[in-house]
């Protein structure tokens, strides 16, 4: 067993993990966080993607240990006391979830692009989500939705 | 939980190479991890410690020096392919790097882990060989540097031995290298190679270097070859014959050996007119 | 409808998004229930096997291991349509990757470390992969008992001491007569091999069996009732003892239409003597063990007149269900009497033979075999086209249904139906038919452009039904309960708005509970054939048609005026001109009360329903009859670049063209159409099982199968909504949530024959076989 001791979502979280735990488990198992899911359980498909230092990575590939020390945020910190971030107002705006299994996935890798990229291109877009599975939309809604978000925030929204 | 296994930091090279010597082969380096949890949870490898050493300071450096490039293995490719001086500086490697997985699992793999995985079709490894890069590794009785060539030595097994750790990748620098890199997918999606290939051409010596993955047990890097540029219709052609004549790419669930037999002759031309395209125009000016 | 809709039309959003975009929506795989065990299975490795002995001791040993369970103490036979599955294997194993153990432990680890202490001996068996092989005398029986199973009499017809689970025909006119006497004739064979839905959700199932014949579930389902109705069959449990919750579903596509992983959560759980127990399916489970697309090989000889008039047509559809042919025997059906494609032909003949072999069984899959079949019939279009010197998209425009055609089983074909040829004429005109491409972006690049029509209506039974039921609430709000699944296609919040549009009232008013239960919700048949926003809506319709005429004889007699002077708007009730007599609806909900206290009235609850009008079952010789509660047609027409050196695909633009009749939600639709075609271009260009030559499963995982990323959609693509209107539909609205995936394949491989002059004729086009056919024309030449 190890003594892990993380920030998740700004909170201070303390656990004992055996050293097989993933992040993904302990996320989702002993915090209740189940806005991440398991698509696969071996990163191919993003549904487990979190921020971690603000690097979105598919926490299925994560022991829970190697988070000691770290910061985590999941889409259950997204909103901001209740208030929806621009990114998930984006979401909705844009008709970007359907069944929303890879939304949570989606919003944290969008969220790490526009941490280091607060405007990106189109390409880079792409290249963030690409890692990120959807079966229902077509990722078009998904595309358009991080642009509109990127853009709002330029022109003087908050985040 | 993913399989069954005991895990420790290392705090310094040292420590790490002891739990291993300890370990008798039953232990494994976590770096990212991309590869290795996915073993262990397919029941692939079955270590029984994981040690981590990727608090170790001196594994995150990455070094520009005049004669040598040298990067720490725990420095994720994300990190690299970010970096704007070593995008510049080894624009192939770059190109290598962005063409694996997606930017989630980029940004925990390490090139030291894709190195140390050997897969036949690890996406590093071709541009590594012909730029000579080297690996450096230290175990409990010392230091040394393995020549990417000597690095593979067969289907997902290094020369390595049981208590070594790779420490750093070496890139020699050479500036009259110019080097590229190709691969092909099967979906634009991220994908494993069902062909790599890069090429080094070397403006000094007027030699071209290719190496190949994905076709053969472990990536193959070919004998340098004279260039002639004069011709490159010619001269592509001839390289084309050289890379198909010296791998020998099997059918499996990817790809078929008469596609990747295919494909080779035409990445390996591409290979050519990208590095010596611009060559043959003022040579025939 | 004359008046202007206030709410239906509008490109309301989804209210579910924002459980969804913070993560609080919950999936059967987030739940827990106190005491809940976890499951591990063991697969077979073989196609076909006896199962000789199944060691399970240590397994039993192992701390924390409460049940193990084999297929010898479950004897029940499941199936909605043909009840020939087990819910563990039996005596043999059908294909590789059934499951044959399964067993039910305190942790996830423990029931995965007590999976590997079973072992099973097998004898290996003769097993057959491919559906002709499977026809032929002699073949290995996949199911020598077909005989002794029960089916759905009357509709489905099984061959005896044969690999043929089902066997549709369609004889209309004279086929052999027509062909003999067309001037144009051809024959072509075309394949599809069997792919996955791939939802992002795999399936997952929690079951909780209580004393005295009760069940509790929670499923990841499209079809509520449907599971309901199938326990109670199989285990003699009476309808209302078995509830079924379905919270959200992280995506279904038809993957989830039947019985999934139920039956065996349940008789986990009663063995466990009613621990709850969670069965989730692995992604590579979700691929190698749960269902999948059938395959079809399909032949058609055509026969045509040297004007363009189609008069013959005979087809030949071998599916291939795999091991259990549940719901293989209705796609096989229904495949069939779609199989003239949107024409008219006046001589056709479909044999539809659905036949088992011994790999992983098919099931429903959005377009319910006709994107199967419609890559036959749209790529033979092109090929019967280029015979007679024809443009393809004027040929098709010979052969359309019109007004006065009938249909393959004889349905006469209506304005009602909706107009096939404003489709295919707006995506001609789109993509800017016959007219070159621009030219290619590198010199060993080709261009080419093909189209594709569609069609289909829902597959279901002649006596499929729905219900709806609108309670008022005290601040003037409605809830509207229904038992249709929103597993991503935006049904809740279309209900919401037809709600919101008849009661009269603002959508945020109008309230729809998310999960459906089967203790509340009021009965509906399935999730699936896009039929429930045809018949959902028109039940709500009806409920809230019900409200408002309690609501009226409430005013009208609180008011005393006539109920028809009544006019319901703005949530209130008022006599006509007297606006200022009006009465809210929140002083109606629950009744009436007069100023001195007496009281009239009650809880408003409205119901509605809606079951399918006027359908008959099928001619077992002739396929005659009526089928189809609606049609809906559409087409594709798509622009490629083909890298001639390496087969590389790269698709320019695809436009999409359906006759919705209504579209009650711009959004959701677009959302449909848009995501639609992207999982058609996975089917189309990279998605295939691929099996070694042992029946074993080679790409269960998303490493080795691929869906397209956000990387691989269309450069460029655009969708038209056409509204011709439905007769019946609620507010003229048929049915489109299948269709924008059906010949998406058919498009892009006549498009290849415009690029590069080579008829394609197997899925998926992958770059490796594009390039392998440029080679081989190549090496012909």
């Amino acid at each position: 067993m190890h003594d892990i001791q993380l920030t998740v979502n700004g909170k201070a979280e303390r656990a004992q993990v055996p050293a097989t735990m993933t992040l993904l488990e302990l996320l989702r198992d002993r915090f209740a966080l189940t806005g991440a899911k398991e698509g696969c359980g071996i990163g191919e498909c993003g549904a487990c993607t979190v921020l971690l230092n603000d690097v979105p990575v598919t926490s299925c590939l994560i022991l829970a240990v190697e988070a000691d020390g770290h910061r985590v945020d999941t889409i259950e910190g997204e909103a901001v006391c209740g208030e929806l971030s621009i990114l998930q107002q984006a979401f909705i705006d844009t008709g970007a979830a359907q069944c929303g299994f890879c939304t949570p996935g989606m919003i944290m890798s969008a969220r790490g692009l526009l941490l280091r990229k607060p405007n990106p291109s189109h390409e880079e877009i792409v290249e963030a989500i690409a890692g990120n599975l959807c079966r229902c939309t077509g990722y078009e809604a998904i595309l358009e939705a991080i642009h509109l978000a990127s853009q709002r925030m330029q022109d003087g929204g908050a985040s | 939980m993913l399989g069954n296994f005991e895990y420790r930091k290392a705090r310094s090279i040292e420590e790490g190479c002891q739990a291993l010597a300890d370990a008798k082969g039953t232990a494994a380096i976590l770096a990212g991890g991309t590869d290795l949890l996915v073993e262990i949870r397919n029941g692939l490898k079955s270590p029984k410690l994981l040690i981590d050493c990727k608090r170790v300071e001196e594994l995150q450096n990455v070094t520009l020096s005049p004669t040598a490039t040298s990067i720490g293995a725990n420095v994720p490719m994300n990190r690299l392919i970010e970096d704007r001086k070593f995008r510049e500086s080894y624009p192939a490697l770059a190109d290598a790097l962005f063409s694996i997985g997606t930017y989630q699992l980029r940004s925990r793999a390490t090139i030291a882990g894709n190195l140390c995985n050997a897969s036949p079709a690890a996406d590093s490894a071709p541009v590594l060989l012909v730029r000579q890069a080297a690996i450096e590794v230290t175990g409990t009785e010392g230091s040394r540097t393995i020549p990417m060539q000597e690095f593979f030595a067969g289907v997902k097994r290094t020369t390595l031995r049981s208590d070594e750790i790779v420490t750093a990748i070496r890139i020699p620098a050479n500036s009259a290298l110019h080097t590229a890199f190709l691969k092909q997918q099967r979906i634009k999606g991220h994908d494993l190679a069902v062909v790599n290939i890069a090429g080094a051409y070397d403006s000094d010596e007027r030699t071209l270097q290719i190496a190949v993955g994905s076709c053969a047990p472990t990536p193959v890097l070919l004998d340098p070859i004279h260039v002639d540029a004069s011709n490159l219709q010619a001269f592509s052609a001839h390289v084309a014959r050289s890379v198909v004549g010296s791998v020998s790419p099997i059918s499996d669930v990817r790809a078929s050996a008469t596609y990747r037999n295919a494909i080779l002759p035409t990445l390996a031309k591409r290979i050519v007119f990208q590095l010596l395209g611009d060559k043959e125009a003022s040579s025939n000016a | 409808m004359s008046r202007e809709l206030q709410v239906v039309g509008r490109p309301i959003d989804r209210a579910d998004a924002i459980d969804k975009v913070t993560g609080a929506a919950r999936y059967t795989h987030d739940l827990a229930i106190p005491g809940m065990l976890h499951t591990a299975l063991v697969l077979s490795p073989h196609a076909s096997a006896r199962i000789v002995s199944i060691d399970t001791a240590k397994a039993e040993a192992l701390p924390g291991v409460r049940v193990v369970l084999t297929g010898d103490g479950l004897c029940y036979q499941l199936g909605l349509y043909m009840q020939d599955k087990c819910i563990l294997a039996r005596d043999v194993v059908r294909y590789q990757g059934e499951a044959v153990v399964a067993i039910a432990a305190d942790t996830p680890d423990i029931a995965r470390a007590a999976s590997q202490l079973v072992s099973v001996e097998y004898e290996e068996l003769p097993s057959v992969l491919d559906p002709r092989e499977a026809m032929d005398d002699g073949a290995h029986l996949v199911h020598p008992d077909l005989h002794t199973y029960d089916h759905m009499q009357g509709v489905f017809f099984p061959k005896a001491h044969s690999n043929i689970a089902h066997h549709q025909k369609i004889r209309k006119g004279d086929f052999d007569q027509a062909f003999a006497n067309a001037d144009v004739r051809m024959t072509a064979s075309f394949y599809n091999p069997p792919v996955q839905h791939v939802p992002m959700e795999t399936h997952a199932t929690i079951a909780q069996a209580l004393p005295q014949q009760r069940a509790e579930l929670w499923t990841s389902s499209q079809s509520p009732y449907t599971v309901r109705h199938l326990l109670s069959v199989c285990f003699g449990i009476p309808h209302a003892n078995l509830r079924v919750h379905v919270p959200y579903v992280g995506g279904g596509f038809g993957g989830k239409a039947g019985l999934g992983l139920e039956p065996l959560a349940y008789v986990l759980s009663r063995a466990a003597n009613g621990r709850p127990v969670k069965v989730v399916a692995t992604r590579e489970q979700e691929f190698n063990t749960l269902p999948s697309r059938q395959g079809l090989h399909s032949t058609l000889e055509i026969g045509a007149t040297r004007n363009g008039k189609i008069t013959s047509l005979k087809s030949t559809y071998l599916w291939d269900a795999g091991a259990y042919a549940d719901y293989g025997v209705n796609i096989g059906r229904a495949a069939a009497y779609s199989g003239a494609g949107p024409y008219s032909i006046d001589n056709c003949w479909i044999d539809s033979y659905v036949v088992y072999t011994n790999k992983v069984f098919g099931t429903a899959y959005r377009g319910f075999g006709h994107l199967e079949v419609l890559w036959g019939i749209e790529r033979a279009m092109d090929q019967m086209a280029r015979k007679l010197a024809l443009d393809p998209a004027e040929f098709r425009r010979r052969n359309l249904l019109r007004e006065g055609d009938t249909t393959i089983t004889g349905e006469p074909f209506t304005p009602g139906h909706g107009k096939p040829q404003e489709c295919l004429d707006a995506v001609a005109e789109a993509i800017a038919w016959g007219i070159p491409s621009d030219p290619p972006t590198a010199p060993h690049k080709v261009r080419g452009k093909g189209l594709a029509m569609l069609h289909k209506a829902p597959a279901m039974p002649t006596n499929t039904s729905c219900a709806a039921v609108i309670k008022l609430d005290e601040d003037g709000g409605a809830d509207v309960l229904i038992s249709g699944v929103d597993y991503g296609q935006g049904t809740y919040t279309v209900m919401r708005q037809i709600a919101a549009e008849e009661l009269g009232i603002a959508i945020d008013k109008v309230h729809i509970t998310w999960e459906c239960d089967t203790a509340f919700s009021p009965y509906d048949w399935q999730t699936v054939a896009s039929r429930f926003a045809y018949m959902g809506g028109n039940a709500v319709i009806e409920a809230a048609a019900d409200c408002r005429s309690q609501l009226r004889a409430v005013v009208s007699q609180a008011l005393s005026v006539p109920a028809d002077q009544l006019i319901l708007e703005g949530g209130k009730v008022y006599p006509s001109g007297a606006p200022d007599r009006a009465i809210p609806y929140s002083k109606l909900a629950l009744g009436y009360t007069f100023e001195n206290g007496n009281s009239i009235g009650g809880p408003v609850i409205g119901h509605g329903r809606c079951i399918a009008t006027g359908l008959t079952h099928l001619d077992p010789d002739t396929g005659q009859g009526l089928p189809a509660q609606f049609w809906t047609y559409g087409a594709h027409a798509v622009e490629i670049e083909v890298d001639t050196q390496t087969g590389e695909i790269e698709v320019l633009n695809i436009v999409s063209a359906l006759d919705a009749g209504k579209v009650l939600n711009p959004k959701l639709c677009v959302g449909q159409v848009v995501g639609g075609v992207v999982q058609g271009l996975g089917s189309a260009l990279w998605e295939g099982f691929v099996f070694d030559e042992n029946g074993r499963f080679l790409n269960p995982a998303f490493v080795d199968y691929k869906i397209p990323t956000a990387k691989d959609i269309p450069h460029h693509s655009q969708q038209i909504l056409l509204e011709n209107p439905q007769p019946g539909g609620p507010y003229g609205a048929r049915g489109i949530a299948e269709h924008p995936m059906i010949s998406i394949p058919s498009a892009i491989g006549n498009a290849l024959y415009d690029a590069l002059g080579i008829e394609f004729t197997t899925l998926p086009l992958n770059y490796e076989r594009i390039l392998s056919r440029i080679r081989e024309r190549a090496e012909a030449n």
